[in-house]
């Protein structure tokens, strides 16, 4: 028997191995490599050792960093004393909410503080990247995932032709992401003649330059109506330019086909008994999406909203395609920043240590959207 | 068709016209003419097939096309090898460290690929002088860094773990070992989830960019993502051959999978689900 075992012990990793050894060489130890490079000064070859410049660079002096590091600590803390006093059953929801609230709000301050500083001293360009990377998740994420959920609805019934409609919208998922983002290069194109201001033009509006325009949405949509509106600059550094927008619109193009897809499946997961006995009970049908339909459909509305986060944040074959001069880096992502950093500027050190960064912030908001958002999905 | 389902027809239709509408202008654009282009027409006066012979042969659009067909079936082989030799342990077998393993390989999941590019470059740039194989501008730099992955490992162990016991047990009564259960029984009890796997690395091979641009220079190697990102940056007139060029990167693509629809489609509501 122990010889069987040990048989299966030798077995296993000899049949593992090939995939660990790829997995380490290229998956694992670059992480800790790029660690060490980014304490380099490092163009194209190796030079000499500059300990934390890099991240002094990006960031300003440590304690940005450290008021952010702090916030977090502050905010899993204060989940961490709100916990065992529910789980022990005691209710006493408000002893809890006296220790993990003001917990909570000491995190926000102290984020708020620390954001700010490395506002003011941080690498502006990185920090700018990382705002249109944001911006881009925040506007696109909630427009693609209402679309889809509207679409899901739609084909959720018994439809002439459903087969169909599911698979046209679901093309533009499969198809391949440099075709169709030089695809919309052209309909997106400045020319009075492209095909976007064609289709405006329909509605008698002046032709607009899209990919090209660098002033952000509201102020064009001043020109057109001949408003002037002037904002605050904490909200106008937060209004995506028209070529961010454009950019957004393919996003939408490409993912709500596929997001329809797995939101239609969660429908049919619902058990229509649910549906019929709310409706005898006298629910009308905005009461049945609310109250049924939606909190059903929240962990697949999780799981969306986390794939097209992480999404988000690795997005860069298209927008290397759609981004042009005269958008003057109004819609270079973090990712297309440390790109060019390499690539352009040769500078191996530099993109490691933002690239490492980049690692953190995506692993805090997984931790937070874990955290916060989480908790009040819905499992069955 | 009843009456009250018009409407619901008419948006499902207007919102599949915006789906189908950069395909159709690509299609059109890519038959036009220069003149055509010149004086902004919709559709081309007559249909040039001269455009895709030209952008296959002076856009060297038949080298990349060549070059991206052999990186990405290289790739799904390699995943699909090293990948079913690792599902299978951690799906049948029970061994010292496992689960540890098991977590090392699912914890690479949330590294992006932005972080590991620089160090990637230097390590491939390192064995291309170190081993006698040439790696920078050569097939085994676009290839074998890619030939294992996280999701992959995961995606078949889920599929592997649910054949049931009695085909091992006769399988032993045979003779057979665990490999050649795996290669006799496993794999050909998998084919849908193999095919899927494959359609996806295919995909994610095809459309690859900031790798290639990092380890090719010169066209010998270079894939058709590249190819396209150097003419909309080079011709700025070219439309026409931008977008036969694309359709010619469009349509291996879309012939897959319209032979796995079916699969392809049901495995990937699987994984959204189960998410």
């Amino acid at each position: 028997m122990a010889m069987r075992h040990l048989k299966d012990t030798v077995t296993a990793y000899a049949m593992l191995f090939p995939a660990l050894f790829l997995l380490g060489l290229f998956g694992i130890f670059p992480v800790g490599y790029a660690f060490y490079v980014s304490l380099h000064k490092w163009l194209i070859s190796p030079g000499d050792f500059v300990g934390f410049e890099h991240y002094k660079k990006a960031l300003g002096e440590p304690q940005g960093a450290l008021l952010l590091g702090a916030a977090l600590l502050c905010l899993s803390l204060g989940k961490l004393f709100s916990r065992p006093i529910e789980s022990k059953g005691r209710h006493s929801p408000r002893k809890a909410a006296l220790v993990s609230w003001p917990l909570i709000c000491l995190a926000c301050a102290l984020f708020l503080l620390g954001a700010r500083y490395i506002s003011q001293h941080g690498d502006p360009r990185f920090l700018k990247g990382l705002r249109i990377t944001s911006m881009y998740a925040i506007y696109s994420i909630p427009l693609q995932l209402t679309m889809a959920l509207g679409l899901a609805f739609l084909l959720h019934q018994k439809l002439r032709g459903k087969g169909a409609y599911r698979t046209i919208l679901f093309l533009p998922y499969v198809t391949p992401i440099m075709a169709s983002a030089i695809v919309f290069r052209s309909l997106f194109s400045p020319r009075e003649t492209s095909i976007a201001n064609r289709i405006i033009g329909f509605v008698g509006l002046q032709p607009l330059r899209w990919l090209s325009e660098d002033d952000h949405v509201i102020q064009v949509l001043g020109d057109i109506t001949g408003w002037t509106l002037s904002l605050p600059v904490w909200i106008d550094a937060w209004v995506p330019s028209l070529a961010l927008a454009s950019v957004i619109l393919y996003n939408i193009w490409v993912y709500v086909g596929y997001d329809m897809l797995i939101f239609m499946a969660g429908l049919t997961q619902i058990p229509p008994e649910l549906l019929d006995a709310a409706s005898i009970d006298g629910a009308n049908s905005r009461c049945i999406l609310r109250h049924v339909i939606l909190p059903l459909l929240s962990p697949t509305l999780y799981f969306l909203s986390m794939v097209a986060v992480i999404g988000t944040f690795k997005a860069f074959n298209h927008i290397y395609v759609l981004r042009t001069p005269a958008a003057q880096g109004t819609v270079d992502t973090a990712s297309v920043f440390i790109f060019d950093t390499f690539f352009k500027r040769n500078n191996a050190g530099y993109a490691s240590c933002l690239s490492l960064l980049l690692l953190v912030v995506i692993l805090s908001l997984t931790l937070i959207q874990r955290r916060v958002v989480g908790k009040r999905v819905f499992y069955g | 068709m009843k009456k009250k389902n018009i409407p619901i027809h008419a948006m499902l239709v207007f919102s599949c016209l915006i789906a189908m509408l950069p395909f159709a202008w690509m299609l059109s654009a890519s038959f036009m003419s220069r003149g055509d282009i010149l004086t902004r027409q919709i559709l081309p006066q007559v249909v040039q097939w001269k455009n895709y012979m030209d952008s296959w042969n002076q856009a060297r659009f038949g080298l990349y096309f060549r070059n991206s067909m052999v990186i990405s079936s290289l790739q799904v082989f390699g995943i699909w090898i090293t990948c079913s030799l690792a599902a299978y342990p951690l799906a049948r077998l029970s061994f010292p460290g496992k689960n540890i393993l098991f977590l090392l390989i699912l914890s690479t999941l949330m590294i992006p690929q932005s972080v590991t590019l620089v160090p990637n470059v230097l390590i491939v740039a390192w064995l291309d002088k170190h081993t006698p194989v040439a790696w920078i501008n050569n097939w085994p730099s676009l290839t074998i860094p890619f030939m294992s992955n996280a999701f992959a490992i995961f995606f078949l162990r889920q599929f592997f773990a649910v054949i049931p016991g009695e085909f091992w047990d006769a399988a032993r009564v045979d003779g057979a070992s665990h490999l050649r259960f795996l290669i006799r029984v496993v794999i050909p009890m998998s084919k849908a989830p193999l095919l899927t796997l494959g359609m996806l690395s295919f995909m994610g091979a095809w459309n690859a960019l900031a790798w290639p641009l990092l380890v090719t220079n010169t066209p010998a190697w270079r894939p058709l993502s590249v190819g396209l990102l150097n003419l909309v940056e080079e011709a700025g007139i070219e439309l026409h051959l931008q977008m036969a060029g694309a359709t010619i990167s469009v349509l291996p693509i879309l012939a897959i999978y319209a032979l796995i629809q079916r699969q392809f489609t049901d495995s990937i509501i699987q994984t959204g689900i189960k998410g």
